[in-house]
């Protein structure tokens, strides 16, 4: 990621209908847009946007994977070689009573391998601010934004035209 | 296309295989120990299964109108026809009551009125395994079942002709499936114990009803998606479209996971408990049938665990249709390990004291049996049609299925396949659940 501050002009909308109506409307006038914010995932706006489907979920499996292995050989090597001790009558590899800690470990394992997953991807982490155009978009707003640094001043017009013909309520401009 | 009919060539197809089915039931009836308790056992294993997939079927309805779920709302049909085979199932199961009352054969050891005087554990539960509770409570709560069953599709039905924005149809729906929802989860654990857990009848789980319900509940949702895709095959219900499959999928690979998740619960408790009297039901099965066993887990477990995980697999009909016919088969397979191993047992234990015919079949491994506790101990020999499904119960699954759909198609061929009036049909039209799938078909 680069530091490099950016112009943002950006157009704020109430609601998501108006969102997907404006989205279809760049993608027929070619305009790029840069992002799109809103408060919560909004049905049919990704595959508008181009976005390809998320891989996070295969992580997951690979985590959970991980953690099944993790579990069950550690539970393994303990009970067989390093601390052998005798529950119950119980033989000392008794994979019955090892499978419950399996899957609390294979759930886990996923479910942090993701967060921390997610976390790096999108740069998130302790310490880290990011800077929001709105805090509306987090609450009730739905945000298209286009970069605008160094664009000519025909392109920001038209970008201008384009928030006042889908109904944007509010446009501006922020260098961030 | 939005009324159905059968076809001819449906009806000849099966009509086959009922025909199959008769005919194995009673090659497998002729070819039988002195109790028949092959013939008998298969025919108790089909009647139990499919009737439970009907009253799931009538479940599954209820649960989702009582939680004002829509998408289901086109399918709703398939899931009518289906728990309007409660009839039929009362009479395959008022068939195994009267043979039960009449002696006819010894599938239950309690029944038995010797052995129970002599025995303190079945003495101790006579007061539910009796024949009363066996031939009344079969009768009264699947004949409950079925009023439920036949007052929601008249009222579905009639939703059609005369329903109006006012919804008094649906509302009344409503009411009728929030009172089954109790009444089911209660009567089908009373009749499973009758049925099938009464089979080995010194045991007893309390898991054990959860179990065989969630285990009828995944049959009833893999053949719904096999006849799904079998009647958009043919060119009807076309609104109903992949979203709708990937719900189903969703419902198929839970209850597969909550199956399981039974299975385990009631494996472990009583592995770790090791208590002789509990355990006894599963090292029989684990020592004597491993195939039925672990095959069962595999069915169950393993196949539907990772062919159902990724979204895309839920989202196809070819894999859909796969994965329905292999857990299917395997609830099948489930029941059948529920059931052959305990009832060979008691037929064992009283060819042992009859004597007669069946003396030379119990002498042989009849001498050191002289309990169940004790039996388990023993090595069984292979025997097929219960150390594992032979051709003879293949055939008489076929049959049975066969019966179980034609009663369907016949029922879905009564009304138009899409349910006009409903307030929720706009939303199961515009059922959409995949951010990134491609346009639904």
């Amino acid at each position: 990621m680069s530091n490099q501050k950016k112009d943002i002009l950006y157009g704020l909308y109430n609601d998501e209908e108006y969102l997907l109506k404006a989205v279809d409307h760049a993608n027929a006038e070619g305009l790029e847009i840069t992002e799109v914010f809103t408060p919560f995932p909004v049905h049919g706006l990704d595959p508008k946007l181009g976005f390809a489907e998320s891989r996070l979920h295969i992580t997951g499996f690979v985590y959970g994977m991980l953690g099944t292995l993790t579990a069950f050989l550690f539970m393994t090597w303990v009970f067989t070689r390093d601390w052998p001790i005798i529950f119950g009558g119980k033989p000392y590899f008794s994979a019955p009573a090892f499978i419950p800690i399996t899957f609390e470990l294979t759930v886990l394992f996923a479910a942090v391998g993701m967060v921390v997953t997610f976390y790096i991807i999108c740069g998130l982490g302790p310490g880290v601010t990011i800077p929001t155009l709105d805090d509306r978009i987090t609450d009730d707003k739905f945000c298209i934004a286009f970069d605008v640094t160094n664009a000519e001043e025909s392109l920001t017009d038209k970008l201008k035209g384009f928030f006042s013909q889908t109904g944007a309520e509010e446009v501006n401009t922020k260098n961030i | 296309m939005d009324q159905f009919t059968i076809t001819g060539n449906q009806r000849n197809v099966l009509f086959g295989f009922m025909g199959l089915g008769l005919l194995c039931m009673i090659i497998t009836f002729f070819g039988d120990d002195m109790f028949h308790t092959r013939f008998w056992t298969n025919y108790l294993h089909n009647s139990v299964f499919f009737t439970g997939i009907a009253l799931m079927s009538l479940f599954i309805l209820s649960a989702f109108t009582t939680a004002l779920a829509g998408w289901h709302t086109l399918i709703k049909r398939i899931w009518e026809a289906y728990s309007m085979f409660l009839i039929p199932g009362l009479i395959l199961m008022a068939v195994v009551v009267i043979a039960t009352v009449g002696h006819m054969h010894h599938l239950y050891h309690w029944t038995d009125a010797s052995e129970v005087a002599n025995d303190p554990i079945l003495n101790g539960k006579s007061g539910f395994l009796n024949l009363t509770w066996f031939s009344a409570g079969t009768i009264i709560i699947m004949g409950i079942w079925i009023f439920f069953a036949w007052k929601m599709r008249q009222l579905s039905l009639d939703e059609d002709k005369n329903g109006d924005a006012s919804y008094e149809h649906h509302r009344k729906i409503r009411i009728y499936s929030a009172a089954f929802l109790p009444i089911a989860g209660f009567s089908s654990a009373a009749v499973i114990w009758l049925w099938i857990m009464s089979i080995d009848a010194h045991w007893y789980s309390t898991l054990f009803a959860w179990y065989t319900g969630a285990s009828w509940f995944v049959a009833a949702m893999a053949s719904t998606i096999v006849l799904i895709a079998y009647l958009k095959g043919k060119g009807y219900l076309q609104n109903v479209t992949q979203e709708h499959l990937h719900d189903l999928g969703k419902y198929l690979f839970a209850f597969s996971i909550f199956w399981t998740y039974l299975w385990f619960s009631q494996y472990m408790l009583i592995w770790y408990g090791n208590v002789g009297e509990e355990t006894v039901y599963f090292q029989e099965r684990q020592e004597n049938y491993p195939v039925l066993f672990y095959g069962n887990l595999l069915l169950n477990f393993i196949a539907p665990f990772f062919v159902l995980m990724r979204n895309d697999t839920k989202r196809k009909y070819g894999t859909m249709v796969f994965a329905s016919v292999v857990v299917f088969f395997g609830h099948w397979w489930d029941f059948f390990q529920m059931i052959k191993p305990g009832a060979r047992l008691t037929a064992m234990h009283a060819m042992e004291h009859h004597g007669g015919e069946g003396a030379h079949h119990g002498a042989e491994h009849g001498a050191e049996l002289a309990g169940h506790t004790e039996a388990a101990m023993h090595a069984m020999p292979f025997e097929m049609g219960f150390t594992i499904p032979g051709l003879l119960e293949l055939g008489t699954m076929l049959g049975f299925l066969a019966l179980f759909i034609y009663v369907i198609l016949n029922q879905l061929s009564k009304a138009p396949l899409t349910p006009k009036n409903d307030p929720y049909l706009e939303e199961s039209l515009h059922h959409h659940v995949e951010l990134h799938g491609e346009e639904a078909h």
